[in-house]
């Protein structure tokens, strides 16, 4: 019989796999975003400096620089093939899905990357080698290559989000693919974000340089101000447009935790218009301290929900709509000849059709039945949920705790709610029957 | 074990272009990402015992942070670099790649986070080394960080060329593992990747000496020492790289392969000019040569294995995509070209002289500076122009 091309499962104990790659993002995000925000930033700055022939703030460029260096390139770059590594690990089928769909337009990506990383060490340590007129053009190349990245990954992952509209499942060509609904506007959102992440990292460094020229550093510290005022501002107003453009699906999520998700981001609002609005008119005000602790409020307070919230509404699925966090092709995609698996699933399960699965649990016994239940909630659950009790990721025992207390009410909530794709976040996993009860069985004996 | 099983978790999407395309930039590309790889250790692992002269010893004063900046750039070239073929790879041996991820899944993250710490050293070490000329413990960890790395990315590239142990490696006697710790290494094959960074900082000291010779800030002296230790270090370097080179060959028995007969005719080659040290920058070229040759030599291992289990790569499924290749092919060769010309020749014409360069007076550079800037807002343009053509034709 033909089988699924499902890959080994990586589960990382507590906290699931795919809790990695959020962490990894949200760190990846924070630079990513600062670097191009910077980008941006310093295309402004050097045309000021040029035009009003101001060389303190070539200055303060190269401190800029030399923090992004380390900051952003370092980090940013290692941790953006990084998310695609761990998320690799973690869900394999969804990874190969936006690469055999977009893989040029990852390697025209990395052409803006390889001009953006070369270009960020020629704008720093050739600031006072070469004229300035000539680092002005670099200055302006930058800017546009770092725009050029966000451009290039913008529609990739809103693709993952949603295609946006369906001409993509007939035709499966990656233009469709890449420009829905949703791409402009998370692009905007994303560059307001940068906006204002590079106004936030700028005050660290203009407030760090209150010793040395007391009067450049409040000035630029409001300019700063300024600066991430208009990018939180464009943030905002990308965000409402950004919700609107959602799949049905995210909406249920959103359902959820709309509430404390508005309760959130009303607070951030506020305070970081009460520290731009500091920075403005009470430059002298911003110590280095404060400045970067907020760069890290805006990290554990903004971005880290904001990736969770994003990554919890595209729920269930990884893909483009079709495809499952769990690895299973959930629709036909007629464009590209690619077949749903849902129902094949539910003819013959997973013990006939996963390659993976070691002979000796292909069939189910008294004796190995909990180890074959446990294979298969790893296989079926994992990606979503960490299988401890305890365990810091959605917890499954948890969650069932709260709507079964025993195998028969395991056994019908997975078959009757799961099994006929009622739950609006979770994918439709139906089964033979005798893979309910082993996976019911262990569950069982865990939650309890 | 056979390919059905290696063809069931082919994406069913497809491949979106002629695999062999593929599989050319994934040699080339590759090459790139090695001789990066190579530098950066050679420079980082040389500037240790640099680190240790560099007080008592004027020449090592002058070369050591040199050195260690190489190290530094070639790090992020190196990432840079590894994305292209990570790309590659996928595409049309995504089940080997994805294979090898899942099996060491907690080695992917801690490959990551890894390369951060170590990377993160190398800057603090780098800036230790300029305050006090020293720093060597925080280099030292840094490279063996690096250097950890490295055995991880052969791990996965051990693994993904292993279809007939992954399921073994899945469910030993049958009991699943997934805890993503599986860790395989080839140590021949490990050993010669790694003995490489010998030749290659040496041959980079034989081309940082004849660049520099135009200098007047440089002596003589100074060049000479830095280019006669550049080329010992590429000759004794060459010599066991080489012999690796054959014991390797032996074991995986493709030493009488045309591919790898050529492969050791170009390093004997890149040997002679290394010791008759005339022209580097021909040397440099020889070696770019062989590093393309090592390349393919690794994907002819690669396609030997899995077509041998009957994995047919020039049959993969194909769903032809033409305007993103199109796009690409564009953006690589104009943007691409014209964007690193520009760069790179400015920075050639700033390292050949003392003090500051006026560009604005130089016609190539200034023309490569407003060629770059307009390619790039055109780029912009027609981005957005093609976005609105498609949404609009998609959503209206
Ligand atoms: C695509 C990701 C995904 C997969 C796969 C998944 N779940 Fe869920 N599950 C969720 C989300 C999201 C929630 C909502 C969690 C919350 O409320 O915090 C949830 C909630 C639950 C709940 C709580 C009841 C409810 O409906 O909210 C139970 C029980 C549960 N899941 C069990 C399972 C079991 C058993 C499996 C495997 C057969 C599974 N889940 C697979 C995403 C998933
Ligand atoms: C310090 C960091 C790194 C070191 C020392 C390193 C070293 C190596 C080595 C030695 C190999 C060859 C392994 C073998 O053939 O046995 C390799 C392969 C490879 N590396 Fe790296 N690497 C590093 C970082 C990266 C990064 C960040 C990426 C991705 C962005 C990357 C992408 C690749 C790819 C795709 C391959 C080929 C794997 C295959 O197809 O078999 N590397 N690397």
């Amino acid at each position: 019989m033909e089988m699924l091309g499902l890959y080994p499962v990586f589960y990382f104990p507590n906290y699931g796999s795919a809790w990695l790659m959020g962490l990894t993002g949200t760190i990846h995000i924070m630079a990513s975003h600062t670097s191009v925000g910077a980008g941006l930033l310093f295309a402004f700055l050097a045309h000021k400096a040029y035009k009003e022939d101001r060389p303190e703030l070539y200055d303060y460029m190269k401190r800029y620089g030399m923090f992004l260096l380390i900051f952003s390139y370092v980090i940013g770059s290692i941790t953006g093939p990084g998310i695609w590594y761990t998320a690799t690990a973690a869900s394999p089928r969804g990874i190969s899905a936006l690469i055999h769909n977009f893989v040029w337009v990852w390697a025209t990506e990395w052409v803006f990357f390889i001009y953006e990383v070369i270009g960020v060490f020629a704008l720093i340590y050739f600031i006072d080698k070469v004229d300035r007129k000539t680092h002005l053009k670099l200055t302006y190349t930058f800017a546009i290559a770092s725009v050029g990245t966000l451009a290039l990954i913008i529609g990739i992952i809103s693709f993952m989000m949603w295609p946006g509209n369906d001409a993509y499942y007939n035709t499966g060509s990656a233009s469709d693919a890449f420009f829905g609904v949703n791409t402009f506007p998370h692009m905007f959102l994303r560059i307001g974000f940068m906006i204002m992440m590079s106004g936030i990292i700028g005050m660290i460094i203009s407030s760090s340089m209150k010793k040395e020229n007391l009067s450049l550093s409040k000035e630029l510290t409001q300019k700063m101000g300024i600066v991430s005022l208009l990018g939180g501002f464009l943030t905002l107003l990308s965000f409402m447009w950004y919700i609107m453009t959602l799949p049905v699906n995210a909406h249920a999520i959103l359902g959820i935790t709309l509430d404390s998700i508005i309760m959130n981001r009303i607070i951030l609002s506020i305070l970081f218009s009460v520290y731009f609005g500091i920075a403005i008119f009470k430059p002298q005000w911003i110590s280095r301290t404060l400045a970067i602790t907020m760069m890290f409020v805006i990290g554990i307070a903004g971005v880290w929900p904001g990736e969770k919230l994003r990554e919890s509404m595209r729920k269930p699925y990884v893909a483009g709509q079709y495809i499952y966090s769990n690895n299973i092709i959930s629709r036909d995609v007629p464009g590209k000849g690619i077949k749903n698996e849902v129902p094949l699933l539910a003819a013959n399960g997973y013990l006939k059709m996963d390659p993976w699965v070691p002979t000796r649990l292909r069939t189910i016994t008294p004796e190995n039945k909990l180890e074959v239940g446990k294979m298969l909630v790893t296989r079926a659950c994992s990606n979503c949920h960490s299988l401890e009790k305890y365990g810091s990721y959605r917890p499954m025992m948890g969650l069932v705790g709260k709507i079964a207390q025993d195998e028969a009410g395991i056994k019908s909530y997975i078959k009757n709610v799961i099994g006929t794709g009622s739950s609006p976040y979770m994918p439709k996993i139906a089964l033979p029957d005798e893979e309910y009860d082993a996976m019911a069985a262990w569950i069982a004996t865990q939650a309890k | 074990m056979d390919a059905t099983f290696i063809n069931l978790m082919r994406d069913p999407a497809g491949v979106p272009f002629f695999p062999v395309v593929f599989q050319g930039l994934y040699i080339l590309t590759w090459a790139l990402h090695a001789a990066f790889v190579l530098l950066a250790l050679g420079a980082l692992g040389l500037s240790l015992y640099g680190s240790t002269k560099q007080k008592t010893d004027s020449n090592w004063k002058i070369f050591n942070p040199h050195l260690i900046m190489t190290g530094k750039i070639s790090v992020s070239m190196l990432i840079l670099l590894g994305i292209a073929p990570l790309l590659f790879t996928q595409v049309i041996y995504d089940s080997g790649w994805y294979v090898a991820n899942t099996l060491s899944g907690a080695f992917v993250f801690i490959f990551v986070y890894a390369l951060i710490a170590g990377y993160m050293m190398y800057y603090w070490y780098s800036s230790a080394n300029k305050k006090s000329n020293g720093g060597t413990l925080i280099g030292l960890i840094s490279f063996v960080i690096l250097v950890f790395c490295g055995i991880l990315m052969h791990n996965f590239a051990v693994e993904s060329i292993s279809p007939d142990k992954w399921q073994e490696w899945y469910a030993p006697n049958g009991v699943i593992d997934n805890s993503g710790l599986n860790f395989h290494i080839d140590i021949i094959r490990l050993a010669f990747m790694v003995s490489l960074t010998i030749p290659v900082v040496g041959i980079f000291m034989q081309n940082y000496s004849d660049f520099l010779s135009t200098r007047k800030d440089f002596s003589s002296e100074y060049l000479t020492f830095v280019k006669n230790l550049g080329t010992k270090l590429a000759v004794v370097g060459l010599l066991i790289s080489a012999v690796l080179f054959v014991v390797w060959m032996l074991q995986v028995g493709l030493l009488f392969h045309p591919v790898v007969l050529a492969t050791i005719v170009s390093v004997v080659i890149l040997l002679l000019l290394a010791m008759r040290n005339k022209n580097s920058y021909v040397t440099t070229g020889i070696l770019v040569v062989v590093a393309l040759f090592i390349s393919g030599v690794r994907e002819l291992i690669r396609y030997n294995i899995m077509s041998g289990l009957g994995y047919d790569l020039y049959g993969y499924p194909m769903n032809l995509e033409w305007e993103t290749i199109i796009m690409f092919l564009l953006t690589f060769v104009i943007l691409g070209f014209t964007g690193i010309a520009f760069i790179l020749t400015m920075a050639w014409k700033i390292g050949k002289r003392e003090g500051v360069f006026d560009a604005s007076k130089d016609v190539a550079v200034t023309r490569l500076a407003n060629v770059t800037l307009a390619i790039f807002v055109i780029w912009i343009v027609v981005y957005f122009a093609w976005g609105m053509v498609a949404l609009f034709k998609n959503t209206l």
